[in-house]
């Protein structure tokens, strides 16, 4: 019980020291006071902050930001499903193998050059646009393709797929193939077997894709900048902004306001998918 | 209605091990049909060729003529137990008996009745509320059999489906089987390496080695005329001894002769296969042998005897005999009528050469 205890303190210590504490601190200090004099805050309450979030549209700002979350969480559990199951009921072990290692792909090089890569690509003189015009589907260059939420949410999904693909490859491993095979056996075609067995048993892991996405658009800041039009508007831009010109109980307070969010999203999901089941039998 | 299965010249391949090398096999409808053999023989690969989950190489699968190349596991109609089970944890028992019934489209009230009758043939009827990851493994047996056997199957495929159970159960679920095979009339075909299990339960049996069938036969018939040494052996009709020569109805082992009856012909170097149960030790019988260890067993004690040129065999004797036996120990033992076979040695090489009858 005493080795117990002393292994356990370490990582405690590091989750509340560096995850819990930082968060506290910034709760606390959205309701602090605005002081001209010194540019900083002094401890007395004031709402202040979050009167201000009301006012210059920052509203709209937050639930788009919120909204393209969403959407892009969405694509990425949609489109890192069929490569889960392909990994573990289609691929051989070797190709199960390289598949996992393209995935991670994405993390070997840094946000900016990827996104800055992704503007080439969609750019009126890119690629795409080229090969569209060789084709003759179009016959002038592609506008929206970059500097617009369309280009951003690309760079959200190339950046951000991985997130959601290993929570639900990991969900699909503990899928058995007899599974599949006995509702096979009792008249299930490809479909039905995806609808009524495959998706329910990975729910989990479907739920935790999409919240590991949908933090990191919330955080996201690079792709914005890079694929978005001028002044394309997010959280963190706007955190950034206020910040600039000093004006920290509004900062923490949009900070603030985010955190719920998502708490609230982890919460409601874990309700409903029940997130802890993921990790249920993984000392088996 | 029950289906025969026609299995004609069947091949499969994986990579470069030959898991079937033409097997050609006549199940009838209706009858409990058993595929014995080691792990690795192929058995549970003709399984799932017949349940669809696998396609042969070469051959034709056919049930009642109707040829199934083309028929996929979802439209077959053969339902299986499988080896693990594979219930479907997200659902209750009742939700997994009737997961057959929805996708056919069966109306719920009808489907719940059909759920609770599956259950009562199964002594679960109540239980279908419950969680299946909550019940003991006997249970979890006849979940999966009732979410089979509601589907009405011509064929049931039952895959080891006692591998893992305690001998009790084994032996109730056992004689489940049996009772469900009379009350259902569908073709029944179980994978084991059990042969207690093949024993009991078949009307026929194949014993399968190295992708291939060695005999089909009934169970009776497996002992009176095993098709050669593996099949012997695999039985338990042991010892396999290896004649002197062979002469009219006897073979002489170690100077000694044994009846055997007539020889089968075609065999080159034939051995003879001894039943144990039909050996005994009497101080008036035919043969002499030398006492080499003496085991008690429990209820029976077990004597190692052997013959002037070193082959031996086992005799089961009462456990009182272990105190009137020392090693060292010349001994007779009488045989009774048929005791002894004459048959085709063990010739893996050539098992599959067998015609299967």
């Amino acid at each position: 019980m005493k080795t117990i205890l002393s292994l356990m303190s370490l990582p405690v210590i590091a989750v509340l020291v560096l995850g819990a504490a930082p968060l506290c601190v910034v709760v606390v200090w959205s309701f602090w006071t605005w002081d001209p004099s010194t540019y900083w805050i002094r401890p007395e309450l004031s709402l202040a902050g979050y009167a201000a979030i009301g006012e210059a549209g920052r509203w709209t700002v937050l639930l788009g930001t919120l909204f393209k979350a969403v959407l892009a969480a969405s694509f990425c559990v949609v489109l890192a499903f069929p490569l889960a199951y392909a990994i573990r009921f289609l691929a051989g072990r070797r190709l199960a193998l390289v598949l996992m290692a393209l995935i991670t792909i994405p993390f070997f090089t840094s946000y900016l050059i990827r996104a800055f890569s992704w503007r080439l690509v969609l750019g009126r003189t890119g690629p795409v646009n080229e090969a569209l015009q060789s084709l003759g589907l179009i016959a002038e260059p592609l506008d929206w393709l970059l500097f617009s939420d369309f280009a951003i949410m690309v760079g959200f999904i190339a950046s951000y797929l991985p997130f959601a693909a290993f929570p639900l490859i990991l969900a699909m491993q503990r899928v058995e193939p007899s599974l599949l095979k006995a509702a096979q056996d009792l008249g299930a075609g490809f479909w039905r077997i995806v609808g009524s067995i495959v998706i329910p048993l990975t729910l989990s892991g479907s739920f935790a894709g999409f919240l590991f996405v949908f933090v990191m658009v919330i955080g996201s800041q690079t792709e914005v900048q890079m694929l978005g039009g001028a002044g394309a508007p997010i959280v963190s831009i706007m955190i950034n902004d206020v910040m600039r010109v000093a004006n920290f109980p509004l900062a923490f307070a949009i900070s603030s306001v985010v955190l719920i969010c998502v708490f609230g999203v982890l919460l409601a999901g874990n309700r409903i998918f029940g997130l802890a089941r993921l990790f249920e039998g993984m000392s088996k | 209605m029950a289906i025969a299965i026609g299995i004609d010249g069947v091949s499969k391949r994986y990579g470069d091990v030959q898991a079937l090398g033409q097997v050609s096999l006549d199940i009838r409808a209706g009858e409990f049909f058993t595929l014995l053999g080691s792990s690795g023989c192929g058995k549970s690969t003709l399984l799932k060729l017949i349940g669809g989950f696998e396609a042969p190489d070469t051959g034709r699968l056919t049930f009642d003529g109707t040829d199934m190349a083309r028929v996929p596991a979802s439209r077959r109609p053969v339902n299986t137990v499988f080896q693990d089970l594979a219930l479907f944890p997200h659902m209750s028992v009742g939700e997994n008996v009737g997961y057959g019934l929805k996708l056919r489209g069966t109306a719920a009230t009808e489907r719940r009745r059909r759920v609770a009758d599956a259950l009562e043939l199964v002594a679960l009827g109540g239980f279908e509320d419950r969680d299946v990851s909550l019940m003991s493994g006997g249970q979890r047996q006849r979940v999966a059999l009732a979410r089979a056997l509601i589907m009405e199957p011509g064929i049931l495929l039952l895959d080891e489906p006692l591998t893992g159970l305690d001998e009790r159960l084994r032996q109730q679920l056992r004689d489940e089987f049996g009772r469900l095979h009379k009350r259902t009339g569908a073709t029944f075909v179980l994978v084991t390496h059990n042969q207690d299990e093949a024993l009991t339960l078949s009307d026929r049996m194949a014993i399968m080695h190295q992708g291939r069938i060695v005999q089909t036969d009934t169970a009776e018939g497996f002992f009176s005329a095993p098709a050669n040494g593996f099949v012997a052996q695999f039985l338990g009709l042991e010892p396999l001894l290896v004649p002197e020569r062979v002469e009219d109805g006897r073979a002489i082992v170690a100077g000694q002769p044994i009846p055997v009856g007539e020889a089968r012909p075609g065999a080159a170097r034939p051995v003879v296969a001894l039943r144990p149960d039909r050996l005994r030790l009497d101080a008036s019988g035919t043969l002499e042998l030398k006492v080499e260890t003496v085991r008690f067993r429990g209820l029976s004690c077990d004597l190692r005897l052997s013959f002037s040129d070193g082959q031996t065999l086992t005799l089961s004797a009462p456990p009182e005999a272990r105190h009137d036996h020392a090693v060292g120990q010349i001994v007779r033992i009488a045989l009774a009528p048929d005791a002894a076979l004459l048959i085709p040695p063990d010739d893996t090489a050539t098992a599959g050469a067998q015609p299967a009858p």
